[in-house]
């Protein structure tokens, strides 16, 4: 069990420092001035002294190995550098929106989960009939759909056209809403996001539920249960959607690389105000330190993910945790 | 691959409604793309019409922003996501089956190294990173079609080394590799045949991931600026706030529309694709 957990610890260390290395040469062989990339595009409207006091903080003119250990330096202490355009070190930001974005893809992955893995069950229990076809063809369809197309429609539907829910944002701003209201102005705002979100995360665990179901009521026990006249309800639920729910479990962890990725689209069309939306902001501005930054963050907390599933997973699973030592 | 085998694979589809439809909806918008500038009313880069208008018998989806023929746009858009889409995915089934040969084949250190950093890969968030590539690459046709296979190559690497495996265990191929068979002739020969139906299916199902993809980074304005896809549509369809207003249902409905259609069409093929070429699937259905 130790052995399998320090090899994937290892391989999470070193897929985090080819991230960071990408992060440090990107700027530095992009052709053009390395300034504009280490600083943005305001780079133009700085003076010489400015312009020295960056090269100065990432030692550019230093030699490139030692460049790279001011760069994880700075990574490591926290320290993701200044976002010239918006005029405020770049870890104040992160702070700020990654809350939202928590909020939003943490409760987008557990909805989602349980959807897919309550369809994926009926799916599987009513294989190949009209049900099974349906479940099957309408979450290939929402597999199929652009997440952020969905996003606009429900805006256009709820927001714009119905009137029902706020059209942009975590809340209402200048509202001062305290307590319970504020409450219900957050939820407010979440629904359309977390619809989307979960509407297209929802097909990988329906897709995984409903193939591991197949193969846990092809099994012995399952037979011999239904022999014995368990009840229907009983081999459903607690023989057999127990067993499948496994390979969900790492699937559950996995998928979050997806829907951090996909929060990062349905963030921007609703103005959400989370690390994704940062990430769109400052691609807009080419804010190239600050793009830096939040795909950093995103890495950084899949990766993490990633590893708290390997470390629950052996429990879930005794098999794994005996075949690796 | 003998004639046979392919005769008997389209009597295995055409006798799969689903596949059937795949197949169908992808030719009529290969036809689409292929006739554009005929069926297209105007040049979807002239503005023809004053901005903003409704859909009228002249303009069949009204006019964007900048006055342009919407109907005509999306006729075009269908070019650029069908060639990014299989561009993309041929260039990263090419590297996953050259991965993926190489990893079953040849196996042992070679193997678990490769397979390290597949899941390395996998393990990265693409899309983010994908905007981080494409922001810092600048925005060009070949530079998305390169982000997307550079990322995409992973998991179809997996499957194919998977099925190298099996068939290096052929009778065949040990018989070969007994007598003193090249290495060269055993893979052109004898692995890669099995291996190209498998290809087959990942690229379709690639080519629908990379059409979804491309709409994306567009959408966030990180497309090649001087082809408009779909996704470059809805863009400034967001941009100028169309969704907010009645022109959601010209603007905004038909580019997601087709792009849910043409994926479906790739997804529907692949899948049914899969379940002939892996027929222990098609009896369990």
């Amino acid at each position: 069990m130790w052995k399998f957990v320090t090899g994937k610890l290892l391989q999470y260390v070193i897929v985090i420092m080819l991230m960071l290395t990408l992060n440090f040469l990107l700027p530095r062989l992009m052709p053009g001035n390395p300034l504009v990339f280490l600083a943005g595009e305001d780079v133009g409207f700085m003076t010489s002294k400015e312009k020295e006091a960056i090269l100065e903080k990432h030692g550019l003119n230093d030699s490139i190995v030692q460049q790279y250990g001011t760069y994880l330096k700075n990574i490591f202490t926290g320290d993701f550098g200044f976002s010239y355009q918006q005029k405020r070190p770049i870890i104040e930001l992160l702070k700020e929106r990654l809350p939202w974005t928590m909020l939003l893809t943490g409760l987008g992955l557990v909805l989602s989960t349980i959807i897919g893995v309550l369809f994926g069950t009926i799916s599987a229990w009513r294989r190949g009939t009209k049900t099974d076809a349906n479940l099957l063809t309408m979450f290939m369809f929402l597999s199929a759909m652009p997440s952020f197309w969905v996003g606009m429609i429900l805006v256009s539907v709820f927001s714009a056209q119905l009137g029902w829910l706020p059209v942009f944002g975590a809340e209402s701003a200048w509202s001062n809403l305290k307590g319970m209201d504020r409450f219900i102005d957050i939820v407010k705002h979440l629904i359309l996001p977390l619809t989307t979100l979960v509407l297209i995360s929802v097909t990988s665990t329906f897709m995984i539920m409903r193939y591991s179901m197949l193969n846990v009521l092809g099994e012995d026990y399952i037979m011999m249960a239904k022999a014995k006249g368990v009840k229907e309800k009983v081999i459903k639920y607690k023989h057999a959607m127990r067993n499948a729910l496994l390979p969900v479990a790492t699937v559950f962890m996995l998928s979050l690389g997806f829907t951090l990725g996909g929060a990062t689209v349905i963030e921007t069309v609703f103005a959400y105000p989370g690390v994704g939306r940062l990430m769109f902001e400052s691609v807009l501005s080419r804010d190239y330190p600050l793009i830096q930054a939040t795909f950093l963050i995103i890495t950084f907390s899949v990766v993490i993910a990633n590893f708290l599933a390997d470390l629950i997973y052996p429990i879930l699973d005794p098999k794994v945790g005996k075949h690796n030592g | 691959m003998d004639k046979q085998k392919w005769k008997h694979y389209w009597r295995v589809l055409s006798s799969n409604n689903l596949g059937l439809f795949g197949v169908a909806l992808l030719v009529i918008f290969l036809c689409i793309a292929l006739f554009a500038p005929f069926i297209a009313p105007f040049d979807p880069t002239e503005r023809v019409g004053s901005p903003f208008m409704k859909p009228n018998g002249v303009f069949l989806l009204g006019t964007n922003d900048i006055g342009q023929d919407i109907f005509s746009e999306l006729l075009y858009g269908t070019r650029v996501s069908l060639l990014i889409g299989v561009i993309a995915a041929l260039i990263s089934i090419i590297l996953g089956c050259l991965i993926g040969v190489i990893a079953g084949y040849f196996g042992g250190k070679v193997d678990s190294f490769l397979m390290r950093l597949v899941d390395l890969v996998l393990v990265i968030p693409f899309l983010p990173l994908m905007i981080l590539l494409a922001a810092f690459i600048g925005p060009s046709f070949w530079n998305i079609v390169l982000v997307i296979s550079l990322i995409s190559w992973a998991s179809p690497a997996r499957v194919i080394r998977s099925q190298v495996l099996t068939l290096k265990t052929k009778g065949y191929v040990e018989a070969a590799r007994s007598i003193g068979t090249g290495i060269g002739v055993i893979l052109t020969r004898h692995i890669l045949p099995g291996v190209i139906p498998i290809a087959l299916s990942q690229f379709v199902l690639a080519a629908s991931h990379s059409i979804l993809i491309e709409a994306s980074l567009s959408f966030l304005g990180l497309g090649d600026p001087f082809t408009k896809s779909w996704g470059t549509i809805l863009y400034y369809a967001q941009a100028r706030g169309a969704f907010l207003t009645d022109a959601w249902i010209w603007w905004v409905l038909p580019p997601g529309l087709l792009l849910t259609t043409l994926v479906i069409g790739f997804a529907f093929t692949g899948y049914s694709l899969e379940e002939i070429l892996n027929p222990r699937l098609r009896k369990e259905r």
